[in-house]
């Protein structure tokens, strides 16, 4: 205990040093990254009943025995908007296929708006609205877009998070396919 | 004098006391299910946002979380409970402030031992200090306060 | 054109930096004052460096030059003037250019001011400090944030800055200032780097920078407060301090300043205290660095931010360099710089000071761990965490409220040693009035422990403030024969330090007694009204007149005229609104606020007109609000004060004896009376 200074600055240099390497170690990671995978991924289905904008209604029982992908999705933002070309893509690959549903549901978004921007960009798969976001906190999600995949057997076996290449989208319904 | 003294002193003490007590003293009336929902809202993280409480937002999904936790709490559910099933949707993360165990409880606990340890080492330097005589200066010490002013 | 000329500018900067630090460093290896001479002018071509390049930006967001990609992102033909000119601090590389704009600025202020002292190897040490920073910034700018990257086919309009920093005219003043705050600690830790290379710890270094120090720690309380308010007025939640990471990234380095403001004061009288007061100015550095990292390199982004820039990298190896640097140079002059002196009693103004620093590091520690928790929880555990407002008002609160009562007592404490008499005479009367002010608050109703003890403390702190003032101006009155302003004048005119700093503490109880009051009387209401209709909250009527659409180039608005009534008194008509604007769709809100000396109706449009015709706006009523913005004008106030010079006058034979004689003090080293800021 000679120089108390110098010890001191050394416990200092020890602590300082191990935040470097914390703060050097996250300076690379994308923060989303760890966020990628739901917290729904596993469990069965939240039950839900949704009214497209073309009248039809859809449910978590009448979609049973389908391979369905629930998109959250809004009108303004533009993650959504970056990532429609590869749903439209998907959507024109499975068109003929009645065993895999593409289903759209608006987060934070009006119809009002939604609906002349879905004829404007000619989307073909069902839209719906979630009035007062229940099914939305249903889901946990927590941002747009957030993709999700729904075995036949109501299970939710993968989700994405941010815009969905359409590699990203098959691999979500591969997975919802091999489940039973 | 000194009557005088324990007079003035004591009257501020009790005046000191007496309204701290008084402020403490539990006066709003039981918890009622809206008051609990509101303060719950105040521990979440909302979704969507940086660092805001899903009571600060005025988001969508802070509004439906708000709406839920008001139906959770009528319906019954215990604040835990209802931490709980936001942390099995969200993660851990949804939580504004860490909970006490496990790696959280490095947040808790480190200040409080930082300040608590900091406190004691000041104790034991007045302490030292104290037992110190009262040195003359030696010559060497004057030097060394002229040329510490010397800058 | 443009961005060749601030390209050059930026290389100039370099090379003036680079140059500035090789013939400065050859003047000291060879012991040749003529090489000093030299090296310091380079300074001012850093400066003028700055001022090209930074002027080549304005130039070309003025012109709306779209060919250069940073106008093309953050300015649009439709862009305000004002806000034009703002461009240059409405992203990451404009921001950067000011940062070496403000940095040239104070290194010319402290260069010139040292120009007699040029061959002074602690000068010519600090110089080198400033300009291997300035040098790191401007590398910044040649690296990976040159503001002056071109695009080959320019768009034909801008996309705007960001539609929040579009909204207020705050905007113009709240960014700069906090650069002013945070690079002026460039000049302390300059020094501070210079005293420990050479050896040199006399107290000489600190007075020489006391200026450049307060210009800083003033500069940046203003851009926080101005920040805070700014989060009022535009972003609409209703609060001003969230707790965010970008806003404790700046308070860390307040924190830590404001310590070193007080403990300076303990080494410049007792000459004490010079490892704890390096650390602190050392550490003030690194935190600003680090706030910049934090802010600008994405690790604490939410999930939203899709765009991450890569400066990152390069500000952990700065800070790695500058925190190794310090740590370093503690360590090698360890041995040296053991103080002479001990403190005599617990009850002192010494150790008053040791225990505000104790309090002011025990908040940096707090509000800095809960900053980086969440990247340690992902780094041990690779779990997600959450550390938000509950944590930090819980852990900072009682911090708070000692930091307070430190605050009432601190300033009436002698050095030295104190006795019963004095404590009496001094403290006992402010404690009452504290004690009142608790018993009253109680009897209008406030409940909770915090909300009482911060007004009573408040009022303790206050009463002591205007004794002292009092008890000062009295003696003046009675011992010049003078009329009571001119005796006030005089009596902070001798001592301006002094009596600026207590006037910075009325502006802390003003910014204290705001924030309790604003946690616990605040009420929320959200009100869904159909026009003509109208709610009443706290006893404020709201009633719907009608709503309004505008379009500009810059934005598109609803807003809706809300008529707000008080105890039968119209208070007028306010107008809360939604714009939204070219390029993003997200909806601003922008809220509406009548203000009020006790109550702000914080009124906001939640979601504007239905089918129906009906509204929801957000009422809020806030209390004391305007007390934090008229806190930071006072704060503002005190740190002029305590900046302007002392007016020496005649001394006059015999000084008459004071009211409040201060116990036997030895000599002072300085100044006879060293208190506050």
């Amino acid at each position: 205990m000679k120089h108390p200074a110098r010890w001191a600055a050394l416990g200092v240099a020890v602590v300082v040093g191990s935040l470097a390497v914390v703060l050097a170690s996250q300076v690379s990671t994308n923060p989303q990254a760890a966020e990628q995978q739901s917290r729904l991924v596993g469990q069965t289905v939240p039950t839900f009943t949704v009214h497209t904008f073309d009248g039809q209604t859809l449910s978590s029982r009448s979609l049973a025995g389908k391979a369905v992908l629930v998109n959250f999705w809004n009108s303004w933002c533009i993650p959504c908007q970056q990532e429609l070309p590869s749903l439209k893509m998907f959507a024109a690959e499975h068109a003929g296929d009645p065993s895999v549903v593409l289903l759209g549901i608006l987060r934070d978004d009006t119809v009002g708006a939604a609906r002349p921007y879905a004829q404007a960009e000619g989307i073909s798969w069902p839209l719906a609205d979630d009035p007062s976001a229940a099914l939305s906190l249903d889901f946990g999600t927590r941002g747009q877009p957030e993709t999700y995949a729904i075995s036949p057997g109501g299970l939710v076996v993968g989700s994405e998070y941010g815009p969905a290449s359409v590699k990203n989208l098959d691999t979500l319904l591969a997975a919802a396919q091999s489940h039973p | 004098m000194t009557r005088r003294r324990v007079l003035v002193w004591g009257g501020l003490a009790v005046l000191v006391v007496g309204t701290l007590a008084w402020a403490a003293w539990p006066s709003s009336g039981a918890t009622t299910p809206a008051s609990r929902a509101s303060e719950l809202a105040t521990e979440l993280r909302c979704p969507d946002c940086e660092a805001l409480s899903v009571a600060d937002s005025d988001s969508t999904s802070a509004e439906a979380i708000r709406a839920d936790l008001l139906r959770r709490t009528k319906a019954g559910e215990s604040d835990a409970e209802i931490r709980q099933v936001y942390i099995d949707r969200y993660g851990e993360s949804i939580l504004l402030k860490p909970t006490s165990n496990g790696l959280g409880l490095i947040v808790w606990v480190l200040p409080v031992v930082a300040l608590a340890l900091a406190a004691v080492g000041l104790a034991l330097a007045f302490a030292k200090w104290r037992r110190q005589p009262r040195l003359e200066a030696t010559d060497a010490d004057e030097a060394l306060v002229q040329r510490a002013r010397a800058g | 054109m443009k961005a060749s000329l601030g390209i050059l500018g930026v290389a100039l900067g370099a090379s003036s930096a680079g140059l500035g630090i090789c013939v400065l460093a050859r003047g000291l290896w060879k012991h040749e004052d003529r090489w000093l001479i030299v090296g310091r002018r380079f300074v001012f071509g850093v400066l003028g460096a700055a001022i090209v390049a930074v002027a080549a930006m304005e130039w070309a967001l003025l012109t709306h030059d779209f060919s250069l990609q940073y106008v093309a992102e953050n300015n649009a033909r439709g862009t305000p003037l004002l806000f034009t000119i703002t461009g240059l601090w409405a992203n990451l590389e404009g921001s950067i250019l000011l940062w070496v704009l403000v940095l040239g600025g104070f290194l010319a202020f402290t260069a010139h001011k040292f120009r007699h002292r040029a061959t002074d190897p602690l000068v010519a040490w600090a110089n080198i400090v400033g300009l291997a920073v300035a040098l790191f910034f401007f590398a910044l700018m040649l690296g990976p944030a040159n503001p002056f990257r071109t695009l080959s086919s320019p768009p034909l309009d801008g996309s705007g800055p960001n539609a929040l920093l579009q909204d207020h005219p705050l905007m113009a003043f709240h960014p700069p200032l906090l650069y002013l705050g945070l690079v002026g600690f460039t000049i302390p830790f300059a020094f501070a780097v210079a005293a420990l290379i050479t050896g040199r710890f006399g107290e000489g270094w600190l007075a020489d920078t006391r200026k450049a120090t307060l210009i800083a720690w003033g500069c940046l309380t203003i851009g926080i407060i101005l920040g805070a308010w700014w989060s009022y007025e535009v972003l609409g939640w209703g609060g001003f301090w969230a707790w965010d990471p970008v806003e404790n990234a700046a308070l860390l380095p307040w924190l830590t300043a404001t310590a070193f403001l007080h403990s300076v004061i303990v080494q410049e009288r007792r000459g004490m205290l010079r490892v704890w007061n390096l650390s602190l100015i050392l550490s003030t550095f690194c935190l600003t660095i680090l706030a910049t990292f934090l802010t600008r390199s994405g690790v604490l982004n939410s999930v939203h931010s899709f765009t991450v820039s890569d400066i990152g990298p390069w500000l952990l190896v700065f800070l790695g360099v500058v925190a190794a640097a310090s740590i370093g140079l503690i360590f090698w002059r360890g041995d040296r710089l053991r103080s002479p002196g001990k403190i005599d009693t617990p009850v002192s103004r010494e150790s008053a000071f040791l225990v505000n620093n104790l309090l002011f590091a025990g908040l940096a520690f707090v509000v800095l761990l809960g900053t980086v928790f969440p990247l340690l929880a992902e780094a041990l555990q690779g779990k997600q965490l959450s550390v938000g407002e509950p944590y930090f008002n819980r852990m900072t609160t009682p911090i708070a409220l000692l930091l307070l009562f430190m605050m009432a007592i601190a300033p009436a404490l002698p050095w030295r040693a104190a006795t019963a008499d004095v404590l009496r005479r001094r403290l006992l009367l402010p404690a009452y009035a504290g004690g009142a002010t608790m018993l009253i608050a109680l009897a209008l109703g406030t409940r909770g422990i915090t909300t009482v003890l911060a007004f009573g403390l408040g009022a303790f702190a206050l009463g002591g403030i205007v004794r002292q003032f009092a008890v000062g101006a009295r003696a003046r009155r009675r011992a010049e024969g003078e009329g009571w302003p001119t005796a006030t004048r005089h009596m902070i005119g001798a001592n301006p330090r002094l009596y600026g700093g207590l006037v910075v503490h009325v502006g802390i109880v003003c910014i204290a007694v705001a924030l309790a009051s604003f946690s616990a009387f605040t009420v929320r209401r959200e009100v869904s009204l159909a026009r003509g209709g109208s709610a009443t909250v706290s006893g404020y009527t709201i009633t719907y007149l009608g709503n309004k659409t505008t379009s500009s180039a810059q934005k598109r608005s609803v807003s809706v005229e809300l008529q707000i009534h008080h105890g039968g008194s119209d208070l007028g008509v306010y107008a809360p609104a939604i714009s939204t604007f070219p390029g993003t769709s997200d909806g601003i809100g922008t809220p509406s606020v009548r203000t009020g000396l006790l109550r702000d109706v914080y009124l906001t449009l939640v979601s504007s007109p239905n089918q129906k015709g009906r509204i929801t706006i957000g009422v809020d009523i806030n209390a004391m609000v305007v007390w934090l913005w008229i806190g930071g004008f006072v704060i503002a106030l005190g740190t002029l004060l305590a900046l302007s010079p002392r007016v020496r006058r005649r001394v006059r034979p015999e000084p008459a004896p004071l009211a409040d004689t201060p116990t036997p003090e030895p000599p002072p080293t300085r100044e006879p009376e060293v208190v506050g800021v």
